[in-house]
């Protein structure tokens, strides 16, 4: 696994974008879920984003199977190596599969028609008060979230409480341990 | 478990040649720091060894108002053959010890090729011996990312009980744990979106940068290994010219974490909330509970940083800061929650480490006296915890109610923000004396059993 590690690892452009590189290692949501998804709300630059990161996983599969595969006639039980080989393909397969399930699935997240910007919706930045504190972020889907870099989830609580809320309105950010009070201050689409 | 020095097993593979060699010159320089700590530590008075024992509160303040360097943080107390007040800088008390500490700082700044730390040891062993720390503390803080983590000086205020201000000998010494810092320092830009606000009137000392990092640590000697902190974030909150200029780091000591965690947080859990919390949290869920909240809670207290609190609480400051760093860190982890960067659970799992630690620092301070400050404001956590129903005595142990308990914390949160950035020693001093102290001890009272046995210095 260790090629894999250091492919995944690589500083490539891909890795500029913290922010995506960030959700494909740390993903909260596993392979097998991402699979059950029928969704994906992505920004144009995600799915830019996970289209490269498909071809980089294809051509990383051509150049495993071309040069560098272990011998085979060894039993599995003596090769270890031929072993380690079929894991990493199967990682491989399994990744790119994901990939262009996401692709499939994918809904681009536009910015809305001028009449509708007041609302807010899927790709709006917005600043708002809560319990004592200003904040700003983007409500994005969950592959792009990081809240780190000021993204949050649709599907966060926060999220959730936000959308279809105007500039003046106080929402309640619900989950069943707390519950927020958020004063909308500022709605924009920068997408 | 008392210790002036407290060593943990290093790798030291990762590190260049000479950052080796550098590294076995600190490790000599921490190991001269538990002397010099413990001639200032003295828990059987509140003033430890800072003050003359016989001198009272009163007669050092008003002598302080003719001789102000009676109360500087850096100078020692004595009584003259006259029977009066007089100053003694910590320069010229330990002189033979700091001019030790000194030549091995050089020594390993002569090995490092790491510019950030060779600058800053230069600059800590001429401080050592002069009147304050403020150009090595600019230096330290532009290590963040060095491999090697070191720090030795007098910092933390916690044996002054008179005022809190005269501070003690601490040093530490580390390797950067990249993994982790990487990520903790993810989990924090993810609080740090949000802009606090302040009450009006506030004398904010804004941190110009925050920073943390996540240290092996291989030694920890003075004040830190004694009060056995997981975390500490420099420069001190007295600093804050420093903190408005140049900011603050945190550093969070890995290792401490773990023991902390196998020697008091688990014992407690076990004792208190095991056959009680259906959800039953494992031993990772709480020890990653314990360091994500040293994390944020480094965080916070940097980001509630007052001009004029330390000397307008003097005592009465120790008693929250500590607290009030982890009560904000609550309200912080309840926001995270809210922003899908915490599962409940992992919220859960904060509040289940902070409560044992609270626990775990209250049942402690019936044997260590210099906890007492300390013990104050995490008894003011249990005293709301209990007031506002989210910790209940059963038969097998004490219920938790999150839901309460995060009510519970943003309350006493509001009570002490007002103190920490208005209030006077008298009012804040009225509140503690309100607290039921009594109740507290007695119905966590079996909890403090289970707690490591003494070990004599």
């Amino acid at each position: 696994m260790k090629n894999l590690e250091k492919f995944f690892n690589q500083t490539e452009d891909l890795a500029q974008t913290p922010d995506f590189i960030f959700f494909m290692r740390t993903s909260i949501l596993p392979i097998t879920l991402i699979m059950e998804e029928n969704k994906f709300y992505l920004t144009k630059e995600g799915l830019e984003k996970v289209e490269k990161e498909r071809q980089r996983l294809i051509e990383f599969k051509k150049l495993k199977t071309r040069g560098e595969a272990p011998s085979i006639w060894h039993s599995e039980d003596v090769n270890p190596e031929y072993l380690a080989f079929q894991e990493d393909m199967s990682l491989l397969d399994a990744r790119i599969a994901e990939h262009t399930h996401i692709l499939k699935n994918a809904e681009l997240i536009k910015p809305p028609r001028k009449e509708e910007r007041r609302a807010i919706q899927l790709g709006a930045t917005v600043k708002l008060k809560i319990e004592g504190e200003i904040d700003e972020f983007t409500i994005v889907g969950t592959m792009e979230a990081n809240p780190s870099l000021k993204k949050i989830s649709n599907d966060s609580p926060i999220g959730k409480a936000l959308l279809g809320a105007k500039v003046g309105d106080t929402v309640v950010a619900k989950a069943s341990l707390a519950n927020h009070h958020c004063q909308i201050l500022n709605i924009r689409y920068d997408l | 478990m008392a210790s002036a020095i407290r060593r943990f097993p290093i790798d030291k593979e990762s590190l260049e040649a000479g950052d080796k060699r550098a590294f076995d010159k600190l490790v000599q320089a921490v190991e001269l720091l538990p002397a010099l700590y413990l001639k200032q530590k003295n828990p059987k008075y509140p003033g430890a060894n800072l003050y003359p024992p016989d001198a009272s509160r009163e007669e050092i303040e008003s002598a302080g108002k003719k001789n102000p360097a009676l109360l500087d943080p850096y100078t020692i107390v004595e009584r003259s053959r006259a029977g009066d007040l007089v100053a003694v800088p910590y320069r010229e008390k330990f002189t033979k010890e700091l001019t030790e500490i000194a030549k091995l700082l050089k020594e390993a700044a002569a090995f490092t090729s790491d510019k950030t730390l060779k600058a800053y040891l230069v600059s800590r062993a001429k401080d050592l011996l002069g009147n304050n720390l403020d150009e090595s503390n600019a230096l330290w803080l532009q290590t963040a990312n060095a491999k090697i983590g070191f720090v030795i000086g007098p910092f933390d205020r916690f044996l002054d009980r008179h005022f809190h201000k005269k501070r003690a000998y601490s040093a530490w010494l580390g390797i950067l744990n990249e993994e982790q810092t990487s990520h903790m320092r993810n989990f924090a830009k993810a609080m740090l979106t949000s802009e606090r606000r302040y009450l009006p009137g506030a004398k904010l000392a804004k941190a110009a940068e925050v920073r943390v990092r996540v240290e092996e640590t291989a030694l920890m000697a003075g004040l830190d290994a004694d009060f056995e902190f997981v975390s500490n974030n420099l420069p001190s909150s007295a600093d804050t010219k420093l903190i408005k200029k140049s900011g603050t780091m945190s550093t969070v000591f890995l290792p401490v974490v773990r023991w902390k965690f196998s020697s008091y947080i688990k014992p407690v859990y076990e004792s208190v909330f095991a056959e009680t919390l259906e959800a039953g949290y494992s031993d990772q869920e709480i020890e990653l509970g314990l360091l994500r909240m040293s994390v944020l809670d480094e965080l916070r207290r940097s980001l509630a940083r007052y001009d004029d609190a330390v000397s307008r609480l003097s005592e009465v400051f120790a008693y929250m800061d500590e607290v009030y760093g982890d009560i904000s860190t609550i309200k912080s982890a309840a926001y995270l929650y809210l922003k899908g960067v915490l599962q409940e659970r992992e919220l859960e799992a904060i509040l289940v480490a902070e409560v044992c630690q609270a626990l775990a620092y209250v049942g402690t301070s019936a044997k260590k006296s210099e906890y007492a400050s300390l013990a104050k404001g995490y008894i003011a956590l249990l005293d709301f915890l209990l007031n506002g129903g989210a910790l209940q005595k059963t038969a097998k142990g004490f219920s938790f109610d999150m839901k309460r308990a995060l009510i519970a914390v943003d309350h006493l949160e509001g009570v002490f923000d007002n103190y920490v950035a208005l209030g006077t020693r008298e009012e804040t001093k009225a509140f503690f004396e309100g607290l039921d102290t009594g109740e507290v001890l007695e119905k966590f009272a079996p909890a403090f059993q289970s707690f490591p046995q003494e070990k004599k210095d």
